[in-house]
């Protein structure tokens, strides 16, 4: 029996200890430690006060620098909205490990150290213990990096953002190095970072020092004026760390104090208070190396850093919150080492709730309004207010403001319930939609939908809400009363607005983007009809040959629709604009039996650029459409229409009067100038007026038609003197630029985005060197641009070169195209819809992430280091904005090197490549990298492969 | 009276009173035939799904509408049409959308909504494979069974989800078939028997033959009966399993094997298969349907087609004794039969030789008294 329970116990021992090997032996993911587990070792005399240098070092200091005002400015000139500190772009490189996810930082990493050790040298877990750092092998094995010039330069590199705030010098490399140079001195001793750290003893009663830390758990971030980091830029959290500096070894030698100044109890009375308390007065969350922190002035924190004590000014006080005046200050700084010293507590002033900085980075916030809906009882008009998030209610008889009711951010539809009880309106930049409450004009409910909700539409009978997602492409169906979300139903590219039937029985809807088609085909465009009473997809009407469908309205018979469009000749060199060459602005006619007809509204010598919206006169006989780009407004008479195409044959209708100049003078009757860039329009009921918004003058226009002409205008209340950056955003949206205005720059650009096509622009033969149009979202920092890389900033190419190959006329002035410029750096990019900043990946994407940080193939073969994508496309643009040869010339093509394009959003901007030959992601690799000259991919499987899209997805 | 001519009268009415009534299922009399004779681009039907007053039927050439209000092919769509391959090995509608999703054999995957096809494959999607055998949508998921493991496509984010042997208990990769219901997805694999995928949990449970790869059928009823499985239907919390020997059911506790020698299974190799309840369902196999009718009784219903004259026959089984045979003149258009459908109450059947409908006037489930004078349809 005894022998028989030794034997399974020495059975079961040796089970344990061979699951303990394998454990031990199974390789573990790296995690961050944070600098000040680094410090531990790395500082101190013996050391070369290596984590002294650092913090030091503006190193230290570039997250609590996205709190200044110029971080703003930059983030603006980025595309960027919110608050830098919040911000994965600005992160990745003033804090890189704040973008590794929850699991991956250690809990006494802190962001708030900005760019520390490891984001250089790698996370540290496996690699920090002495005897693993003392073997540079093994160092190396567990992720110890010794970062290159090129890793430096990837934050370092010029930015046209920070260049345009900071008037920085140009970053000399090698000088920078030198400064924060911490080489490891023969016979290193490690050295202590803490005189105390632990907490030491049993701990008497009584306040304690906690550290910054802990303060900086509340007192961070925009509610709290950045205290935290208005304290990391001052000179006191150096304070220490300057004890290790040359300098201050001759100030204590010169007061003959021989030794380490950082351990010199006459340095650190003033230098670093706390690090003198015993250690019975110290959490161990309390860090010597902080300096002059937060308790050096307001006391030791432990028992009034509660939030309930906090809020109590008086009992803050009586648990050891000290005031601060001149007579705290004056003990260290009287005549401390000789420097006279001013008081100027303002320069160090933190208040909890600081004044409205007049920051040099805040524009007059315009109304920007984009869309308008009249309530069911015809009586007030909402109105989406883009520039200032909100909408504004207006009485459309007494032409006068009522009211301005808060949304979300970038609103851009709007939709009353067939009640009037409820307004509807979708948010662009938060993929959400508020529902107000027309009564009592607040918003009660906030709903989640798709990626970029533009338009949005109600059936008859109140049973669904419909919200186009544009980037999603998608709608998505809500039931209307319990707002429960119920289907969604696929769309075509970037659907826009929608339109009722008469009957109520279809909804219409257009579409900005054209459906993608293969390489080198003519675009073809998509009405997408909905049933209402049921939600589902009825019917697909193509427009062929047309792009930038936006407005839609029916006609009161029903017999057909009408749609603004575009036709653009991409396939066709740029050569010239005369005669409607390159882009042309019409109408589309959908028949009720889903056959179409198009017709201009441009004429032989000027053009009518960006038709925005259309409405039809309830007696049907009048159709308005805007144009955004020349500012005013079209009145089309339909029975003439009607008789044009009537008078045409069937070959006509198809292939000649969708592109003759000549026919819009037979049917459209008048022309009438409205204000900056007409968007949306109704009609009221009555059929006598239409009210218009000018979207950049943040007015609406109202037009009398029986006269039609504009006869009054109503004042939004937006700011009325014109930045630069408003002027800039004029000019974007006018045709003025171009011969004959043909166009603007938003005609490609449609919300400085993309159109969806690629172009052949240059006259160098039909069909060669055909670029994808890229998009111009948060751009600044991505120069060169032109997909050859040849235009090294904005200003060259929207300038001379705009003109000579798009515009065919005298180009921008210097001060118009500084303007333009200015608004092009500041056009937003939405958040990445796939992850959150400090999301956790998902088990996809993080797969994704390894390979594509991946060094080696699947059968471990090294993937050079040219050739792996994230020397290509690092953080935070993802592009290292120079010229590669991957592989994918074509036949079309002189020249084989294109620019990295950046791949923010990526999701978002089909098709890809060069020549936008890719349709979607996977066929970057699948159809166009059969010698792995992008990325080494072939012996990807393709679950790995869809791993890596996956991760992309989130960029 | 002649006492005689009373006894007369007495044994002529003893004689006269009917047979006792016989519990028998219902069988589909009224059925339609659609060839390309009807419009069917195809005679190869691989497969058919009904969805209201609408029936899709993939063919070895196209897909086709049939409009049920008319019964009559209103529309097809070839590859000219815009179809992105003309071989359509399975077809799923979202409840929802109305989508259409159509699997295609060396094709990959379609959907097809409001007269666009959208086009995904194993280059331009995350498809796994292009040989697709089955589709079937689950929530905003639509899954397809190919040949070189499982796909599951994300229509609300975009992601794609591939299920192998690296994630999924498949010992072949080869899926021939997937079914979703009631919370379940079930793939039939060749070689890996029965997947089930719990769509709240994720995680899966494997059902292999516990014969191992013995041809035979070792011990009855204890598992599918092989694992090669061409098809799996869950409903009422019963899995129903098709293979090239045989069928199984499941009903959580029990397993029962049926073949041709014991049951009203007109032949062991079955294409697929569709189920109504547990009690009731239907098998495609090479040389006709079989229905079993109901569970306890074990009562078949096997449809053939008879070569030389063209009729209908259906033949009542009970275990493998026939009961009673029905002449039709209009029957299934084909003894092998590739596909099923079912559709409230009536059935729809894909074979090499077109499509047969059966309408199912008077349907009523399981078993019913019926005397042996009464002719076919609701018996």
């Amino acid at each position: 029996m005894k022998a028989r329970i030794f034997f399974f116990r020495a059975i079961l021992a040796g089970v344990l200890v061979a699951a303990a090997a394998f454990l031990a032996a199974a390789p573990r993911e790296p995690v961050y430690v944070g600098a000040r587990a680094c410090g531990g070792c790395h500082d101190g005399a013996g050391m070369g006060y290596q984590f002294s240098i650092w913090l030091h070092s503006k190193h230290s200091r570039s997250y609590a620098a996205l709190a200044k005002p110029a971080a703003q400015q930059i983030l603006q000139l980025s595309g960027l909205r919110g608050d830098p500190q919040a911000s994965a772009t600005c992160l990745s490189c003033h804090a890189p490990a704040a973008l590794a996810e929850p699991w991956q930082k250690e809990e006494h990493l802190r962001i708030d150290d900005g760019v520390q050790c490891e984001d250089c040298h790698g996370p540290g877990s496996e690699y920090m213990a002495e005897e693993v750092m003392r073997n540079p092998a093994a160092a190396r094995a567990a992720g110890l990096k010794m970062p290159t010039e090129a890793d430096c330069m990837r934050c370092h590199i010029v930015k046209g953002s920070h260049v345009a705030v900071l008037a920085l010098p140009a970053f000399d490399l090698k000088t920078r190095m030198e400064a924060i140079a911490h080489p490891t001195p023969e016979n290193a001793k490690m050295g202590g970072l803490r005189l105390q750290t632990a907490d030491g003893g049993a701990k008497r009663a009584g306040p304690k020092y906690v550290g910054v830390a802990a303060c900086n758990q509340c007192h961070r971030g925009p509610e709290s004026g950045h205290q935290d980091s208005l304290w990391r830029l001052s000179p006191h959290a150096r304070a220490w760390s300057t004890l290790a500096t040359p300098r201050a070894r001759e100030i204590a030698k010169s007061k003959g104090l021989e030794g380490d100044p950082q351990q010199m109890a006459q340095c650190l009375e003033c230098h670093a208070p706390g690090a003198l308390a015993p250690s019975e007065a110290v959490l161990s969350s309390f860090s010597p190396d902080e300096g002059v922190g937060c308790e050096a002035c307001h006391g030791p924190g432990s028992e009034y850093m509660a939030e309930a004590i906090m809020r109590d000014r008086r009992a803050a006080r009586a648990a050891g919150l000290k005031e601060v005046s001149k007579e705290t200050c004056l003990p260290c700084h009287r005549q401390a080492h000789g420097k006279q010293y001013e008081l100027k507590i303002e320069a160090i002033a933190h208040p909890t709730r600081p004044a409205k900085r007049a920051s040099a980075a805040e524009e007059p916030r315009y109304k920007t309004p984009v869309s308008l809906a009249l309530d069911p009882r015809g009586r007030e008009l909402y109105v989406t207010c883009s520039g200032s998030d909100s909408v504004i209610v207006v009485d459309p008889i007494a032409r006068v403001k009522l009211a301005e009711i808060p949304v979300g951010q970038q609103p851009h539809g709007v939709v009353f319930s067939p009640d009037g009880r409820r307004v509807f309106v979708s948010n662009v930049f938060d993929d959400t939609v508020s529902v107000i409450d027309a009564a009592e004009r607040r918003v009660v409910a906030t709903l989640e939908v798709g990626d970029e909700p533009h338009g949005l539409i109600t059936d008859r009978e109140g049973k669904f809400l419909f919200v186009l997602n544009a980037a999603s492409d998608d709608v998505h169906v809500f039931e209307l009363g319990s707002l429960r979300r119920l289907k969604k139903l696929a769309a075509s590219r970037r659907p826009w607005a929608a339109a009722l039937s008469p009957d109520g029985a279809r909804i219409a809807v257009s579409h900005t983007l054209p459906r993608l088609v293969p390489f080198q085909t003519p675009p073809v465009a998509e009405v997408t009809i909905i049933e209402a009473a049921r939600g589902i997809i009825e019917d697909r009407v193509v427009f062929p040959a047309a792009n930038l469908l936006k407005g839609v309205a029916w006609h009161p018979s029903g017999e057909y629709a009408l749609v603004t469009l575009n036709r653009t000749k991409n396939l066709v060199p740029m050569t010239r604009l005369l005669q409607g060459w390159t882009i042309t602005n019409g109408l589309g006619l959908m028949w009720a039996d889903g056959s179409t007809d198009q017709l201009l509204l441009d004429e032989p010598d000027w053009g009518f650029p960006d038709p925005n919206a259309v409405a039809i006169t309830p007696d049907g006989r009048f159709a308005l459409v805007t144009s955004g780009g020349r500012d005013r407004l079209a009145v089309v008479d339909l029975a003439k229409m009607m008789s044009v195409l009537r008078q045409a044959s069937p070959y006509e209708r198809r292939h000649i009067l969708p592109n003759h100049l000549g026919k819009p003078t037979e049917y459209v009757v008048k022309h009438i100038p409205l204000s900056h860039n007409p968007r949306d329009l109704l009609i009221l009921p009555d059929g006598k007026t239409a009210v218009v918004v000018n979207g950049l003058d943040d007015s609406l226009s109202v037009v009398d038609l029986e006269r039609f002409e504009e006869v009054g205008r109503i004042d939004l209340g937006g700011p009325k003197e014109i930045t630069k950056v408003r002027y800039g955003e004029r000019l974007f949206h006018n045709a003025g630029i171009t011969f004959r205005r043909q166009f603007s720059c938003a005609t490609c650009h449609p919300g400085g985005h993309v159109d969806g096509l690629t172009y052949d622009i240059e006259p160098d033969g039909v069909g060669v060197n055909q670029v994808d149009n890229r998009t111009l979202r948060g751009i600044l920092d991505t120069a060169p641009f032109k997909w050859n890389g040849t235009n090294p900033s904005l200003a060259r190419q929207c300038g001379p070169r705009l003109a000579v190959f798009f515009t065919r006329i005298q180009p921008y002035t210097p001060e118009e195209l500084s303007a333009v410029d200015t608004y092009i750096a500041s056009i937003p990019r939405p958040p990445n819809r796939f992850r959150a900043l400090d999301a956790e990946l998902t088990p996809a994407q993080r797969r994704g992430k390894a390979f594509f940080e991946r060094s080696k193939t699947n059968d471990g073969r090294e993937i050079p280091v040219g050739n792996r994508c994230v020397t290509c496309h690092p953080a935070p643009y993802f592009t290292d904005r120079r010229t590669h040869d991957v592989g994918t010339r074509s036949p079309y093509d002189t020249y084989g090197k294109f620019d990295t394009p950046q791949l923010n959003n990526i999701y978002d901007s089909a098709p890809y490549l060069h020549n936008g030959m890719a349709l979607s992601l996977e066929e970057i690799w699948t159809v166009y990298n059969p010698d792995d000259k992008h990325g080494v991919t072939n012996d990807m499987t393709k679950d790995q492969l869809n791993d890596l899209i996956e991760y992309l997805k989130t960029l | 009276m002649d006492s005689r001519l009373v006894w007369l009268g007495l044994i002529l009415a003893v004689l006269a009173r009917p047979a006792p009534a016989e519990d028998l299922p219902y069988v589909y009399t009224k059925w339609k035939q659609f060839t390309v004779e009807n419009g069917l681009p195809d005679d190869h039907v691989f497969s058919v799904k009904s969805d209201g007053r609408r029936v899709w039927v993939g063919t070895e050439n196209g897909l086709a509408l049939i409009d049920k209000r008319t019964w009559k092919v209103v529309r097809v769509w070839r590859e000219e049409d815009g179809l992105p391959w003309r071989v359509i090995t399975a077809i799923d509608v979202d409840p929802k959308t109305g989508d259409v999703w159509l699997g295609m054999f060396g094709g990959g995957l379609a959907r097809f909504s409001g007269g666009r096809f959208d086009h995904f494959h194993q280059l331009n999607s995350g498809l796994v494979n292009n040989v697709v055998y089955g589709v079937a949508v689950e929530n905003d998921n639509v899954w397809a069974a190919t040949t070189a493991g499982a796909s599951r496509y994300n229509t609300v984010t975009g992601e794609w989800t591939i299920f192998t042997e690296k994630n999924a208990p498949m010992e072949e990769i080869w899926n021939y078939g997937v079914h979703y219901r009631d919370g379940k997805v079930h793939l039939a694999v060749w070689g890996s028997g029965v997947l089930e995928y719990d769509v709240k949990t994720g995680r899966w449970k494997e059902y292999l033959d516990p014969d191992g790869e013995m041809e035979i059928d070792l011990y009855r009823d204890d598992g599918i009966v092989h694992v090669i499985i061409t098809g799996a239907a869950y409903v009422e919390n019963t899995l129903w399993a098709s293979s090239y020997f045989g069928a199984s059911r499941y009903d959580g506790r029990h397993w029962r094997g049926y073949y041709n020698q014991d049951s009203g299974l007109p032949s062991d190799f079955i294409n697929n298969i569709r189920a109504r309840s547990a009690n009731e369902a239907w098998f495609a196999t090479d040389k006709g349907v079989g229905v079993i009718t109901d569970y306890k009784t074990n009562t078949w219903v096997a449809y053939t087609m008879d070569p030389k004259t063209r009729r209908g026959r259906a033949e009542i089984y009970r275990d493998r004794e026939l009961l009673k045979t029905v002449d039709m003149e209009v029957g299934i258009p084909h003894n092998f039969i590739i596909n099923l459908d079912l559709e409230g109450n009536d059935v729809f059947v894909a074979t090499s030789k077109g499509l047969g409908v059966g309408i199912g006037e008077d349907y009523y489930a399981g078993l019913r008294p019926v005397r042996p004078a009464v002719a076919g349809g609701g018996q």
